[in-house]
């Protein structure tokens, strides 16, 4: 098992007070908590943060951490190797292997733990299951139309004896027509074991949608970009565009522009009502390699159209 | 499907909250619900994850209603505008790349 050290979690000397201590927590505790932070290991950061001002703000802790940190060898001779003192049994689920070594207490039972909430002997043994959220990814032509979706979820069980352990569940899903990115889904009774003759938790499924290789999302809408050759901008054209439920013929009209968006209604996402609309995106490409007689006749453009796009910097 | 909104009392019994403690989130408008008091109030799934939310953060941060609501608030301001510069930022790529 790890050494682990408490000061240098905190970023604080060996002999700061208590008050350098509550900043010093405070200031990580924001910096690291996972609603807040988009930090990649935030979760980890801030259970070690809890754990080391668990210890650190409280006197005898402390004394005791101390003691271990500068004599561990002396102390893995005591008994058991740990102290086992009354005050210290407390719910520590999901701090390290190394505090309950020395402070006792449960082992990481999973970081859902923090989702419990004060509850009192004798309600513990009538406790609503715990409530699971998933994430549920899905793709954009799966939202026009109610689908139904096998997902997988890993569920904490109670065994027979009093043991807890995950286990995995596969659930069919039906999900509804023009469901948004970030709703979440409630499935009733499809969380975690209720303790007692309290109900089961429930299971929230978020919605994801996953990035199309064509179509950008905003908000019910699509936007497609389309690339155009510049003769094609400049005559017009009518070109086949891809939509979600297949293929439509879109009119470019003349003089077109780069960056010029063009509706199209009702073929964006499913609403709760009616359609989002499809927007294309124009975009004039030029070849890549271009042959003499191609060259020569953008010459004779260039020489007969007097365009200066760039008018505007001679004002 | 399922009914994906919450009466008041399911609300305290899912996130085990004192009614008073959910009254008090209401009342900092952390979370808006359907309804004019208490007896008539609906909330939806997101309100039940806001809730959480700001339970962890009053707990965890000790901060107070007051600092949750402003930090909830801000934290979903944050959000949008997250989402919206991915979304922009992927739109330009389609621009600019190939």
């Amino acid at each position: 098992m790890e050494f682990v050290d408490y000061y240098k979690i905190l970023a604080v000397d060996e002999d700061a007070d208590s008050k350098a201590i509550k900043t010093a927590y405070r200031k990580l505790a924001r910096k690291y908590h996972p609603d807040v932070s988009e930090h990649q290991e935030a979760e980890e950061k801030f259970k070690q943060v809890t754990e080391a001002y668990e210890v650190l703000k409280d006197p005898e802790k402390r004394a005791q951490y101390d003691e271990y940190r500068k004599y561990g060898s002396r102390i893995s001779g005591r008994e058991d190797g740990r102290y086992r003192s009354r005050e210290f049994e407390g719910d520590f689920s999901g701090f390290s292997d190394f505090f309950s070594s020395i402070f006792g207490g449960a082992g990481p039972r999973g970081s859902s733990q923090r989702e419990s909430y004060g509850f009192t002997s004798q309600q513990a043994f009538n406790q609503r299951g715990q409530d699971i959220e998933t994430d549920m990814p899905i793709f954009l032509e799966d939202t026009l139309a109610d689908a139904t979706k096998t997902i997988s979820y890993q569920l904490p069980h109670r065994e027979a004896d009093g043991n807890i352990r995950e286990i995995n569940r596969t659930l069919n899903v039906k999900i509804p027509a023009g469901v948004a990115n970030g709703e979440r889904i409630r499935l009733k009774g499809q969380g975690g074991q209720g303790i007692g003759s309290a109900e089961n938790g429930d299971l929230y499924l978020r919605i994801r949608l996953v990035p199309h290789p064509l179509f950008d999302v905003e908000a019910h809408n699509l936007i497609i970009t389309v690339p155009l050759a510049p003769w094609e901008a400049a005559l017009g054209a009518s070109i086949e565009v891809p939509t979600l439920t297949g293929k439509i013929k879109l009119t470019i009209p003349a003089n077109s522009q780069t960056g010029q968006r063009l509706r199209i209604k009702g073929k964006g996402l499913v609403r709760k009502q009616g359609h989002g609309d499809l927007y294309a995106v124009l975009k004039v490409v030029m070849p890549s390699d271009t042959s003499r007689e191609v060259k020569a006749q953008w010459q004779q453009l260039a020489s007969s159209a007097a365009f200066d796009p760039r008018n505007e910097w001679s004002k | 499907m399922e009914s994906q909104y919450f009466n008041f009392q399911e609300l305290c019994t899912i996130t085990a909250l004192p009614s008073q403690t959910i009254i008090e989130i209401v009342d900092h408008g952390i979370i808006e619900p359907e309804g004019n008091d208490p007896e008539t109030w609906l909330f939806n799934t997101r309100m039940v994850s806001v809730t959480r939310k700001a339970l962890r953060l009053h707990n965890d941060l000790d901060i107070d209603w007051s600092g949750i609501a402003l930090a909830i608030s801000l934290l979903e301001e944050l959000e949008e505008i997250r989402q919206e510069n991915k979304q922009l930022k992927a739109q330009l790529n389609r621009f600019i790349v190939g």
